[in-house]
């Protein structure tokens, strides 16, 4: 039985599905194209609820302007099913990528959606109305970073959490999702381009933000369980949990990454290496060891010593997720690269031409399936 | 104390014996690292190289060609994401148009980007002909990276800076580069790595080379090289301001009859001097004249181009009151027109540049004293080429 994608990062924000791939070689054919269909330019991620898709996008009506969307999409046919508008669209003046930066997310009755221009929304599911909408930047005096509001939120405990860099002490916010009312703002810092990882450690349920250069944990009631003061600043990729207790943070600014131990609440370094600087795309954890994007070679290195198992390099800065034991990883021009997640050797099993153009957004696997996105186009193809 | 000095020596030749075994096997491997790239006598016919392929920035793959030849100079066109950038270099000066400097014409570059330059200028590696080029290099290990047993050697450019190069200890051939970079025009370490040698005309060459530097990433991916095609040096002319170019017709040595309007209204003639006007650089175009009225002035005037109001300026600099002014204005139907209204003095100056041709231009300067709204010639400035 697989799980639904309803978030950045799938079912437990790791880039882990649970499902299996059959192991493949270079003459086998390539999975299936179910579908492939334009999409308006955005960075989300696309998340997935039994029938159907949801991502944003955007379309430029001018040089100038635009709108934002949050969308969904028939999975068997890829068919625009509605679309919503949700903020005046972001342009990337370096032409970097214009819309959406965060991956909404999806609950049992609503879709929440963040836009560039840092308007929190919760749509109806069936057809995408707005229930209600918070704009963080005139109600918590946040400021739009360089490259757009990017954070994506996750739910604990019924509560919509939310980093949008709130001034006066309201960076980290939580919600009602049922009608946006604000449950508690915590934290000091701008709207960094993170997301919150969440865990379970010691037995409570931790919302930890990696924001500048403090990792900062805090329960579903918004108090506040520890803090750590990072030698590194400004994460971009999402923490990563390891062992239950563990968390990885990684820039691609600084020397590299750090794993710390969280034990009681209380903190301790317990690794820093050079060999893994994450930008835009996560690492993801499996069996003892870490594989992510070093800058723009695919790594697998050990997570207990940091030790560089092996290195990949020509997908530019691409993404990755983990099927079974299998990474799916998606070159920066669109290749899907089957690889064994195995630290002995850096085994290609199979890989293709996805979709075509710049592709920064990490994949979504479900039901056998794999769905991707860029700046232009989605697919779906048929694994298995 | 013969016996002291016999110990002395044995320790000193102790000490000096790993150098000179380094120093050899830093010969050896780079020997066979030119042999690995298909031998000196090959590269020794290489005077010249072209290159095209595709070239990847944030993560948008372009064409890009790039000339090398055998003194250092070197010239590429290539697509930095959503801008065009063009490098050349002589072997010691250089310049690029890098837009995303937010200066979108040609600027000389700094000392880092000329460590860049000369590094993107060498032909082969710059083991080739290194003692010739003043590079030095020193054997370090032999050790394992990512797998591959690699020689290590450390490179010491004519320019002081250090390269450590990590040499395939099975092919002879470069895996790995750590170098000073640029980023934004300032310096930074980097690390290049190279793969997919390919063969051509004798020649072994890396097909594929990928720089990492801060969070940046570029690949180089080769399709096609040229051996010894024909370098156009002109292309290491750094090209003038286009904006500056549309006043290219005042350059020259010139023959001024001055003239000064008259309180009946008529040009009344006030002598003859000369002007010369240069290049001073490639955006700044310089006027040296000198008049008589009273007193001898000499008189400097630049004409340049403001990006930030996109109007053209003449700065005038009068060395008798050492008076400095500034004048801006545009070009339409072939006159320039240049004020200080916008200064909000009493009095605004006007200078119109008029009659233009191949063979003389006028200037004209007016004053006015109700802010713009009339003008009253005061002097005339009638250009003739005497060169």
């Amino acid at each position: 039985m697989s799980e639904d994608w309803t978030q950045f990062r799938g079912p437990s924000r790791s880039g882990i599905s649970a499902e299996k791939i059959t192991d493949a070689n270079a003459t086998d054919p390539m999975p299936e194209l179910v579908w492939k269909k334009d999409i308006g330019c955005a960075f989300s991620e696309i998340t997935i609820s039994g029938d159907k898709l949801y991502t944003t996008l955007s379309e430029k009506t001018d040089s100038l302007s635009g709108w934002e969307y949050m969308a969904a999409f028939d999975a068997k046919t890829g068919n625009e099913l509605w679309r919503n508008k949700i903020d005046s669209i972001f342009i990337d003046k370096d032409d970097f990528g214009d819309g959406p930066r965060s991956t909404p997310l999806i609950s049992k009755d609503a879709i929440f959606s963040f836009s560039s221009y840092g308007k929190l929304t919760a749509h109806s599911k069936t057809d995408g109305k707005q229930l209600w909408q918070v704009d963080f930047i005139k109600e918590f005096g946040s400021t739009t970073p360089r490259w757009g509001f990017s954070s994506s939120p996750v739910m604990v405990d019924g509560v919509l959490i939310i980093e949008a860099g709130g001034t006066e002490e309201r960076a980290f916010t939580a919600f009602d999702p049922t009608n946006g009312k604000l449950l508690w703002a915590k934290g000091k810092g701008n709207a960094s381009y993170c997301s919150p990882l969440v865990a379970e450690i010691d037995g409570q349920t931790q919302i930890i933000f990696a924001n500048q250069r403090t990792l900062s944990s805090y329960n579903s009631k918004g108090e506040v369980l520890w803090s750590f003061a990072m030698k590194m600043n400004g994460p971009t990729s999402m923490p990563t949990l390891v062992d239950a207790n563990k968390i990885f943070v990684s820039t691609v600014r600084s020397s590299g990454f750090i794993v710390v131990e969280v034990k009681g609440n209380t903190v301790t370094e317990l690794l820093k290496a050079p060999t893994m600087k994450n930008d835009y795309s996560s690492t993801l954890y499996y069996d003892g060891h870490f594989y992510g994007f070093n800058v723009a070679a695919l790594q697998c290195i050990s997570a207990e010593t940091g030790e560089k198992k092996w290195t990949k390099r020509g997908f530019g800065k691409g993404s990755l997720i983990l099927v079974g034991d299998k990474l799916l990883v998606l070159s920066d021009k669109g290749q899907l690269i089957q690889v064994k997640a195995t630290p002995d050797v850096y085994t290609e099993q199979r890989r293709f031409q996805a979709i075509q153009g710049k592709s920064w957004t990490a994949p979504s696997f479900v039901n056998g399936k794999l769905y991707l996105r860029n700046q232009t186009e989605m697919a779906c193809y048929k694994f298995n | 104390m013969n016996k002291k000095i016999y110990q002395l020596v044995i320790i000193c030749l102790a000490l000096c014996l790993p150098n000179v075994i380094f120093a050899e096997n830093a010969e050896s491997i780079i020997a066979k690292h030119i042999e690995a790239h298909g031998g000196l006598k090959n590269w020794n016919k290489v005077e010249s190289i072209k290159v095209t392929g595709q070239f990847t920035a944030f993560s948008i793959e372009k064409d890009f060609m790039a000339y090398k030849n055998r003194s250092g100079e070197y010239y590429a066109d290539l697509q930095l994401g959503k801008h065009q950038v063009i490098e050349a270099f002589d072997g010691k000066e250089g310049w690029t148009i890098d837009p995303w400097q937010e200066i979108t014409y040609a600027r000389r570059i700094n000392t880092g980007e000329k460590n860049v330059f000369s590094q993107k200028a060498e032909i082969l590696t710059p083991f080739f002909d290194y003692k010739e080029k003043g590079h030095k290099v020193e054997f370090v290990a032999k050790e394992k990276l990512e797998g591959l047993d690699v020689f290590v050697l450390k490179l010491t450019r004519n320019n002081g800076k250090e390269e450590k190069w990590y040499l395939d200890a099975n092919t002879y051939l470069e895996y790995k580069c750590e170098s000073k970079w640029v980023d934004f025009a300032q310096e930074l370490p980097s690390e290049t790595f190279f793969d997919d040698f390919r063969k051509v005309d004798g020649l072994v060459i890396p097909f594929f080379v990928e720089r990492t530097f801060w969070q940046r990433d570029r690949l180089m991916q080769i399709e096609n090289v040229e051996i010894n095609p024909t370098f156009d040096n002109k292309l290491l002319d750094m090209p003038k301001r286009e904006e500056i170019k549309k006043l290219a017709f005042l350059e020259g040595k010139w023959d001024v009859k001055m003239e000064a309007m008259s309180r009946r209204g008529t040009w009344r003639s006030m002598g003859q001097t000369l002007s010369t006007i240069d290049f001073a650089s490639t955006s700044v175009l310089q006027e040296k004249i000198k008049v008589e009225r009273t007193f001898p002035i000499n008189i400097t005037l630049s004409y340049t181009y403001n990006d930030n109001c996109g109007k053209y300026r003449i700065s005038l600099l009068e060395d008798l009151s050492s008076s400095f002014e500034v004048f801006e204005g545009d070009f339409s139907d072939n006159i320039f027109v240049f004020d200080n209204a916008g200064e909000k003095m009493a009095t605004f100056t006007q200078f119109t540049l008029s009659d233009i041709g191949d063979e003389g231009f006028t200037l004209t300067r007016r004053i006015s004293r109700d802010q713009g709204k009339t003008w009253q010639d005061r002097d005339k400035f009638t250009y003739t080429r005497s060169e």
